[in-house]
């Protein structure tokens, strides 16, 4: 466990809605091989897999595990819409990021007989690091870029036809005339 | 992970009353707030308050009689004399107080504590002090007995005094019932209004028992101090009645769409009637029926157009709305409220500010003001992300500032009034603990 970072929780860095989660975990003596394998199991997993848009919580971004210093260490990095510290004891008492973590997180040194929900917050808590520079391209909760996504879906489907030409000339519409062209 | 029981056996015997009692309809009521200039006036006045405090299981018939409920701040545990190891194993919000948190409440501007009324958000309010009856007589009855544990007290001050009162018609000053929604607590034997919703775990709510996690709450030290206690977070907020009935005026053509735009921002009509049951007109006998007007679920709606997302009740308690998010478990984030009216009401169609304080007092109870209180106020009703509109706050009570929008969707086109402005100001308010009668006893007999 990092724990040179600390014990105690910090808000990490948000831009706009979103804000940052790192963890930074040592896998347990011996443990690399059985992690990798939890991890290439996970990614097989519906929402996980290549091409699919539809993790267990719909209100990160992306998630990434990431083995190194020869599967001695773990990070996990997400982008959370919110301030991820309000929302702990919610994951860790809804099931599908308790069965997700407790699958990854059973090869960590530290996990192991924790007593309460408390313990496992102060455990995730212990391996948090706060970005030393974050950035994002876009503003949008995950839910209003799934919403945009719909939406401009919808648009090029009317672009589609024919006649869109024709009805976008409408003066309400002039904003969607100006991002017909291209 | 800690099994948690089916079953718990509450010590209701040691638990105030007034933590987990429903209570009469109508009603009326007194708030004081005191403050102990002497260590041992301050002991006494609790010693001669343990016999006025009711416990024991909460009565079938709310109507029954009149009770007082007392709590204390953490300036006011200080000034008990409770030793610094025990002070130091309460929540860090109640350590801290509420006007050190109103930046993160989102009490700025004109609801900032620069602006309170005295003497509210002071380290001088030490001890608070509730009484409510169903009626006057009943009332000054019960505040006479608190009126005698202070008397020849010079080292005790009365420093506030708000009454309060709820209308036959359960109705607040905006003009809608309240109070409606409730969680049933386990092992209470009272019974919730959302027939839906399982039964929360009484460590949500009183201290000393397993909680939604599972495990204990926090509590604090010596567990004869924190064990049946509860924390409650009361807040004076003050009702713009006026200006909201103008601006619905303003945005409506019509008094049946001024109607239906006050229950677009509410969740529900002016009767109590949820929009999830009925969303075309208010239905007065859903809204009065206690069977039927709190039992409905988001799960077909999850788009807003019967109830919007944005909507101040379904904010507040958005039921199965997230459970697709895989993110929120609205059980750790349950409340029972006590709210209350105060100042008088403006009369029907009265579109002009009459100058008159009114509003309501706001009260929470609960074992986790962070996740409770903290979480509902700022992650639902303060801020729009949970429900992908950042930029929108609760239309009615969220801290709106002018530029506020509120969405709501309909077909063919989704209404966004704009520009919404604040209809609630924060006049003050206060984090307590409400000890159990042992702990009473406990606080009465120290001898630091």
């Amino acid at each position: 466990m990092a724990a040179s970072e600390t014990t105690t929780a910090r808000p990490g860095v948000s831009v706009g809605p979103t804000s940052e989660f790192s963890l930074f975990f040592h896998v347990k003596p011996g443990h690399g091989d059985d992690l990798r394998e939890a991890l290439r199991t996970l990614q097989n997993h519906p929402g996980y897999r290549p091409g699919e848009y539809g993790m267990a919580v719909a209100t990160i971004h992306e998630a990434r595990f990431v083995l190194f210093d020869d599967d001695t260490r773990l990070l996990f990095a997400t982008s959370f819409d919110g301030p991820w510290d309000s929302y702990m004891e919610d994951f860790f008492t809804s099931g599908p990021t308790l069965a997700l973590f407790d699958a990854v997180f059973q090869h960590v040194e530290g996990y192991e007989g924790l007593p309460d929900v408390a313990a496992v917050k102060a455990f995730v808590l212990s391996a948090q690091a706060t970005a030393a520079a974050y950035a994002r391209n876009y503003g949008g909760t995950v839910k209003e870029i799934r919403k945009a996504e719909r939406v401009n879906k919808a648009f090029q489907r009317v672009l589609d036809d024919p006649a869109a030409g024709e009805g976008l000339q409408h003066p309400a519409l002039k904003p969607l005339l100006d991002e017909a062209s291209d | 992970m800690v099994a948690v029981a089916d079953t718990v056996s509450l010590e209701l015997d040691d638990i105030q009353s007034g933590a987990l009692h429903e209570r009469p309809s109508p009603y009326v009521g007194t708030y004081v707030l005191l403050r102990i200039d002497d260590r041992a006036s301050g002991r006494e006045l609790v010693r001669r308050l343990h016999p006025v405090v009711d416990s024991g299981r909460p009565s079938a018939d709310p109507a029954r009689d009149a009770w007082v409920t007392v709590a204390f701040t953490y300036q006011g545990l200080k000034a008990l004399g409770v030793p610094r190891d025990s002070l130091e194993s309460f929540a860090p919000e109640f350590r801290e107080g509420m006007a050190a948190r109103a930046a993160e409440l989102g009490d700025v501007g004109e609801s900032s504590p620069a602006n309170w009324e005295t003497p509210l958000g002071s380290p001088d309010v030490h001890v608070a002090l509730a009484a409510l009856s169903p009626d006057a007589p009943r009332l000054e009855a019960v505040v006479e007995r608190a009126r005698r544990a202070r008397q020849e007290l010079p080292g005790v001050e009365v420093i506030w005094r708000q009454d309060c009162y709820q209308l036959p018609t359960g109705r607040t000053s905006f003009g809608f019932k309240d109070g409606i929604g409730q969680p049933a607590v386990e092992g209470t034997g009272i019974s919730g209004s959302n027939p839906g919703e399982p039964p929360i775990k009484a460590g949500e709510f009183i201290l000393g028992y397993p909680d939604e996690t599972g495990s204990l709450p926090p509590m604090p030290t010596p567990g004869v101090l924190g064990r049946n206690g509860t924390y409650i977070v009361f807040r004076k907020l003050h009702t713009r009645v006026a200006a909201y009935r103008r601006y619905l005026r303003e945005k409506a053509a019509t008094r049946e769409e001024e109607a239906l735009l006050g229950a677009k921002m509410v969740g529900r009509w002016q009767s109590g009637a949820p929009l999830a049951l009925c969303s075309e007109s208010d239905d007065p006998e859903l809204g009065a029926d206690p069977h039927r007007n709190n039992d409905f679920v988001y799960r077909d709606d999850l788009r807003g157009f019967k109830c919007p997302a944005g909507a101040h009740a379904r904010r507040a308690n958005p039921r199965d709305a997230l459970d697709e998010d895989g993110s929120v478990n609205v059980r750790l984030h349950r409340m029972i409220r006590r709210g209350t009216s105060y100042g008088p009401m403006l009369p029907e169609g009265v579109l002009e500010d009459d100058g008159a304080d009114r509003g309501i007092i706001f009260v929470f109870a609960g074992a986790h003001p962070k996740r409770q209180f903290e979480f509902v106020k700022t992650q639902w009703l303060n801020d729009g992300i949970f429900i992908g509109a950042p930029a929108e706050k609760d239309p009615l009570v969220g801290p709106n500032d002018g530029s506020g929008k509120f969405t709501i969707p309909q077909r063919p086109v989704r209404r966004r009034l704009q520009n919404v402005p604040p209809f609630v100001v924060t006049r003050g308010g206060e984090y307590c603990f409400v000890p159990g009668l042992r702990a009473l006893r406990w606080l009465a007999e120290l001898e630091t």
